[in-house]
């Protein structure tokens, strides 16, 4: 009995060595980009979002830039959300393809990410929300979500380091006909959405090394519940233009004021005002030029009573 | 064979753990190794006591007036953000039936707390922008509330600079903030600031490294890319200085960085690194001065239009906006950016 039990104790230390020689090399030293979604099964005609996340390891990161594919046969994608994303800055917004079936965007976190938070309960990791519908189907099928090679992150070091990165896809059976509780998870969400993006500011500026050194308008603000879906600019009384930031003033003399429009996925919209300085002066200059010819007209009254007095 | 078979295996557990170590050695060597001091410490309206908490919500913890033992008898205990509201409690007979307290509406709230550096204005972000200044006190405690918060995930970052004006890194967390609730995080630790009174000297010079950090506790300084680690010991202001002799060094570029230590289980992550030349090639004289920090409107902050002047360069070349020099602006100048981003 003693034999066995022996046995079976060196049996279990070379298991436990094998796990650790072949557990350990696979025990991720940087960061894990993957997806998740509410279920794994849907219907055709089915509206469903795929969340890509990311997980770190061991190394605060500060940039992510993702290239995922999906299988186009079977998957058509309707939209992009980075409502609730760590990524607030973005250097390429989503780039849907249809065509190519891959989506690509490029973010970044100012001060850098270096996961979740001690004591946080939610998963405060997402790096956007991929909105799918099933197409039609002649039969049951797999579909697959995954990241492309060429994605990447990118240490918060101060030298751009590239930081290591894993990927882990995401498979879907697709079902024949429509099921009866028929998903449009986005669209539940849009409904949702009363919320306007967050306020923000509009700053004017000019630089030697931008646009002929002529002024620019910079702006930009986040919606935590849908994301935002585009900017429009309005200088004047001109139209409102679809715009992004930095954007090329057409006013290059600063007298009319600048409307910013932003508004999210569930066209929800806040619109800010700006008044340029110099338009104000104008004003100013305006409001003290008649201010001091009606002092000289009532000092002309009253001089000229007096004179008749 | 069996004692081959435990060799092997032995060696190669011992390899590989070498392995993982050498490489968590090579991680802790890049300013990117995580170290987060900081915690959510309560969240006030979630329904559950946390630490520093008397009560959330409805949820008083089994607490009654009579049972607070501050001479109240009766009455309705409730609870005004996390705290006990004795203003229904009574000396006499109760006036109604007693229950549960609850609607107190709670404003969303996060509370930031922390230590900076003596005396230092701590400048607070909300995703990327400025939104809040604070002083630190004499010991480098500072608290900030961010009010008025739409739920969802936010980045907050903080950020400070020591009383010779040099920068800390930029202290990211990112969480969630739930509707009307309250969450507090405490821990923040920003490390020590660093500076260099040379950038390039002769071998056997002295190099004089100083900063701030938090007063009369231990700072790290390591010397790298032979590491060499020296502790020295901030004064009552937070301020240190290490003479450094750099007769141990080879000739060549070096990089330095400062880590502040309370205790050995309380330090702070490694703050910015600094690069400095020994030997008489000093090729890297003025090679920082040009946008230093990326900072390219030379604004002395790294904001939305210093992101903006990248974008417009985004692609093509321009000696401000290349940080690293590769001859193209790209995503790696992005990133120094954004280590810098000062709000």
């Amino acid at each position: 009995m003693k034999k066995i039990n022996l046995q079976f104790k060196i049996k279990s230390y070379y298991l436990l060595l094998l796990l650790i020689l072949f557990g350990l090399p696979s025990a991720a030293f940087g960061a894990v980009l993957y997806f998740s979604s509410a279920n794994n099964v849907y219907h055709e005609g089915d509206v469903f979002i795929v969340e890509a996340r990311i997980n770190i390891q061991d190394e605060c990161i500060n940039m992510v830039e993702a290239d995922i594919s999906f299988s186009q046969d079977v998957l058509e994608i309707v939209d992009f959300s980075k409502a609730n994303s760590i990524l607030s800055l973005w250097v390429s917004s989503p780039l849907i393809s249809q065509e190519t079936a891959t989506i690509s965007f490029a973010g970044g976190i100012p001060g850098g990410y270096c996961g979740i938070v001690p004591g946080d309960l939610s998963e405060s990791n997402l790096i956007g929300k991929l909105v799918f519908k099933v197409k039609e189907l002649s039969q049951t099928s797999i579909a697959n979500v995954k990241f492309l090679e060429n994605s990447r992150v990118l240490l918060n070091d101060g030298f751009g380091t590239p930081g290591k990165l894993e990927f882990k896809d995401a498979s879907f059976t697709l079902l024949v006909g429509q099921s009866e509780d028929f998903k449009n998870e986005w669209q539940e969400q849009i409904e949702t959405d009363l919320v306007p993006p967050e306020l923000f500011e509009v700053e004017i500026n000019k630089n030697p090394e931008m646009f002929e050194n002529k002024y620019f308008i910079v702006f930009f603000t986040t919606d935590k519940q849908t994301g935002i879906d585009y900017y429009e600019v309005k200088e004047g009384k001109g139209e409102w233009i679809i715009a992004q930031s930095p954007y090329l003033l057409k006013d290059q003399n600063l007298q009319s004021i600048i409307k910013v429009k932003a508004v999210d996925q569930a066209d929800n919209q806040v619109i800010i005002e700006y008044t340029p300085l110099r338009r104000q002066l104008t004003f100013l200059a305006i409001f003290l030029i008649l201010c001091v010819i009606i002092f000289w007209w009532i000092l002309k009254n009253i001089k000229k009573r007096n004179i008749q007095n | 064979m069996k004692k081959w078979l435990n060799l092997f295996l032995i060696i190669s557990v011992f390899s590989v753990a070498g392995l993982l170590f050498y490489s968590s050695l090579d991680s802790t060597q890049a300013q990117s190794g995580i170290s987060i001091t900081a915690r959510i410490e309560s969240i006030c309206g979630d329904g559950v006591i946390d630490g520093g908490e008397e009560c959330d919500g409805s949820n008083l913890g089994g607490q009654t007036c009579a049972g607070l033992g501050l001479g109240y008898t009766s009455g309705t205990l409730s609870c005004d953000s996390c705290s006990f509201d004795v203003s229904g409690c009574t000396t006499t007979a109760p006036p109604s039936v007693g229950g549960g307290g609850g609607g107190v509406t709670i404003p969303t709230k996060v509370i930031l707390s922390g230590r900076a550096y003596p005396g230092s204005d701590v400048h607070v972000l909300s995703d990327g922008k400025l939104t809040e200044t604070v002083k630190a006190d004499a010991e480098a405690n500072f608290k900030a509330e961010i009010k008025d918060i739409t739920p969802g995930v936010w980045s907050f970052s903080v950020w400070a600079k020591d009383k010779n004006n040099i920068k800390s890194i930029t202290y990211t967390l990112t969480f969630q903030v739930n509707a009307n609730t309250i969450t507090t995080v405490s821990g923040i630790f920003l490390p020590s600031t660093i500076g260099l009174n040379k950038t390039s000297l002769n071998k056997g010079e002295i190099l004089n490294v100083f900063g701030q950090t938090i007063p009369e506790i231990e700072v790290k300084v390591h010397v790298f890319s032979t590491e060499y680690i020296e502790t020295v010991v901030s004064d009552n202001i937070g301020v240190w200085l290490l003479p450094f002799d750099t007769i141990v060094l080879e000739d060549g570029s070096h990089a330095i960085k400062a880590q502040s230590q309370i205790t050995p289980e309380e330090k702070s992550g490694f703050g910015q690194i600094l690069s400095f030349y020994v030997g008489e090639d000093r090729g890297i004289g003025d090679l920082d001065l040009f946008c230093l920090y990326a900072d390219l409107n030379k604004d002395g902050r790294v904001n939305l239009i210093d992101f903006s002047i990248l974008l417009y360069w985004f692609g093509k070349y321009n000696t401000c906006a290349d940080q690293n020099r590769n001859d193209v602006v790209d995503l790696p100048d992005f990133s120094i950016m954004l280590y810098h981003w000062t709000g």
